[in-house]
């Protein structure tokens, strides 16, 4: 272990708006605990409500500017998402381009975050942290070995639909046909209302579509919506699209890509595809099935 | 007890577009004080819950032909809402008239009723006037004029040190942030021209430390704080030397008079009032196209310090 950084993981981050708008989509209800994890790939930060709803989003090491992690086991905490956000947020106000310096742990097992600004001013803070009392369950979406059915829609669609749902309510069925292909999501509840996504080549609803025998399945509303209604304006005008893949036990999995642009340096003015690529964070969401329902 | 004054056009700007909106944003009413020499407005000095403020312009940085003349030293306050005053000043203002004139009035709102106080505005136009009554509550006795006039005398009181508070909007935004946070706000100032705003709770301590800031009244060297290296550590041997105050206030009255940059102060400094009974704020204005500080405006406001104990 390196004498002179006593921590498991030091990193600097340049777009800490960036975080905090791919944290605050994860954001579906108040008091949220999370659960984050170290490791020399990145950071992952996961809230879950059991056996229901699972939301994860990745922080890979690209994304910093510096990461530095030494640790021999993966660290694993717990931290209250909402204090993280907020906490995060704080940092947002300072307008000169600094990073934001975030070490774990402290002498106290806590998150440290420290940003220095010119002359000299800074703002700190120290987060505690717990023990999690549940290790996150692993998902995986099932594939029989084939090509998973899956598509991807502009997330400003995904996110409209779902919203217009809310109406019926209770209980959301999405059902993927190859011919004609198509994406059908209905609701009954108060009333019934039937979203149909027609696939065509020619237009650009959808980014991608695969499907080879029709599904349809059932998932709770409230954990439907909870997969899109957070995801900040800036994110949704970026529209870089979200992709839904279904497991064959109906495991759906929702992922949103993200840019998590750096802040604008007045000395970088050529472009790096390699870097681009590397500002691309993930958030993705496990829905379970809808156990009461009928369907397979 | 008679006060008629005309509103200059340098005082209509500083009323209408700069005072009296930070003043409506910290409380619904304030006090008048006219004095021979002072226009003063007092925002909750009589109580001591709550942000004091206190704005004073010399006479002539306001009116012309000043008349005033009462029975208690030619002294004269009293109360009026805020919002009616700003919208009489600003309808005022957006009739093109000759000059706009203040003055003292009773009148019965209706005949069978007692007369009530006013304060009169009076536009005259080429064709038209337009007068415009402010109810205002009756005139301060001689105790309450003492008393305002006091609280007046304590505000010439400062900290032995305020030390320059950096970019009003800037903070305003860390503020808005880290009231999410808590509602209580710890500020320390230090003699070598630090000043530490952080919030503590359970499960997180977060805060921001500006250096290096200009210092009015007592300063020492900052190189005496030897080698901490991180702020808490700094301000806490800053502490233990006696080099630095430090206390607890409301997050919102805190936030509350971050509205004083509606002011447009040219400077702001702050700091901790002796035996740390109140957070001082001082705001300065310039003469226009200067850096020499207008002496005519001056505006201060004081937070009430909440108890360690209690929080």
């Amino acid at each position: 272990m390196d004498a002179s950084n006593p921590f498991d993981l030091r990193c600097l981050l340049d777009n800490v708006q960036g975080m905090v708008d791919a944290l605050t989509c994860l954001r579906w209800k108040k008091q949220q605990d999370s659960i984050v994890e170290l490791s020399d790939h990145g950071l992952v930060i996961t809230v879950e409500e059991r056996g229901c709803l699972q939301a994860r989003v990745y922080f890979r090491k690209e994304l910093f500017r510096e990461y530095a992690y030494q640790a021999e086991v993966r660290p694993k905490f717990g931290i209250s998402l909402g204090l993280l956000i907020d906490s995060l947020n704080t940092f947002t106000s300072s307008t000169r381009a600094a990073a934001l310096e975030l070490s774990y742990p402290g002498p106290d097992m806590q998150m440290i975050f420290k940003l220095v600004d010119a002359n000299d001013s800074c703002i700190y803070a120290e987060m505690r942290t717990r023990i999690p009392d549940q290790i996150p369950h692993d998902y995986v979406i099932e594939d029989d070995g084939g090509t998973p059915i899956s598509f991807a829609v502009k997330s400003a669609a995904l996110k409209e639909a779902l919203d217009d749902l809310e109406w019926p309510g209770s209980s959301i069925e999405i059902t993927v046909s190859p011919v004609p292909p198509r994406v059908t999501f209905r609701g009954d509840g108060h009333g019934d209302l039937q979203i149909e996504f027609p696939y065509d080549r020619q237009r650009d609803l959808f980014i991608a579509f695969n499907c080879q025998r029709e599904i349809s399945y059932r998932y709770k509303y409230k954990f439907l919506k909870a997969t899109t209604s957070q995801i900040p304006v800036s994110i949704l005008k970026d529209n870089r699209g979200s992709k839904l893949t279904f497991g064959t036990n109906g495991l759906l999995k929702v992922q949103h890509l993200i840019s998590v642009k750096p802040s604008p340096t007045p000395h970088q003015h050529y472009y790096d595809p390699s870097q681009a690529q590397a500002r691309v964070s993930y958030i993705e969401f496990y829905v379970l099935p809808d156990v009461d329902s009928d369907d397979p | 007890m008679k006060f008629k004054a005309f509103l200059t056009d340098h005082g209509v700007t500083l009323l209408e577009r700069r005072f009296l909106p930070a003043f409506e944003k910290i409380g619904k009413t304030c006090h008048i004080y006219l004095t021979p020499v002072h226009f003063i407005l007092l925002h909750n000095v009589l109580n001591s819950d709550g942000v004091q403020a206190i704005a004073q312009f010399s006479k002539d940085a306001v009116f012309d032909d000043y008349r005033i003349s009462s029975q208690n030293q030619n002294r004269i306050a009293f109360t009026v809402d805020l919002a009616l005053l700003l919208r009489a000043l600003k309808s005022s203002v957006s009739i093109y008239g000759d000059r706009l004139q203040l003055k003292l009035v009773r009148k019965r709102p209706s005949l069978s009723e007692r007369p009530m106080p006013y304060l009169t505005f009076e536009s005259k136009g080429l064709k038209s006037a337009i007068i415009q009554d402010v109810p205002i509550s009756q005139p301060l006795n001689r105790i309450d004029v003492e008393a305002l006039q006091s609280s007046l005398d304590m505000a010439q009181e400062l900290p032995r040190t305020l030390v320059q508070v950096p970019g009003l909007q800037n903070l305003q935004g860390l503020i808005d942030r880290l009231g999410k946070l808590g509602d209580v706000l710890e500020v320390a100032v230090t003699q070598y021209g630090d000043l530490h705003l952080q919030v503590s709770q359970t499960m997180v301590s977060i805060g921001s430390e500006y250096r290096k800031l200009r210092v009015l009244g007592v300063r020492s060297d900052p190189t005496s704080t030897g080698s901490a290296s991180s702020s808490a550590s700094r301000l806490q041997q800053a502490i233990q030397k006696g080099e630095a105050s430090r206390v607890l206030v409301n997050m919102k009255h805190f936030a509350k008079s971050l509205q004083c940059h509606l002011t447009r102060p040219d400077a702001a400094f702050c700091g901790v009032g002796e035996l740390d009974s109140c957070l001082f704020m001082m705001f300065q204005y310039f003469i226009p196209g200067t850096r020499l500080t207008d002496n005519t405006i001056s505006l201060h406001y004081r937070l009430p310090v909440l108890d360690p104990g209690v929080v």
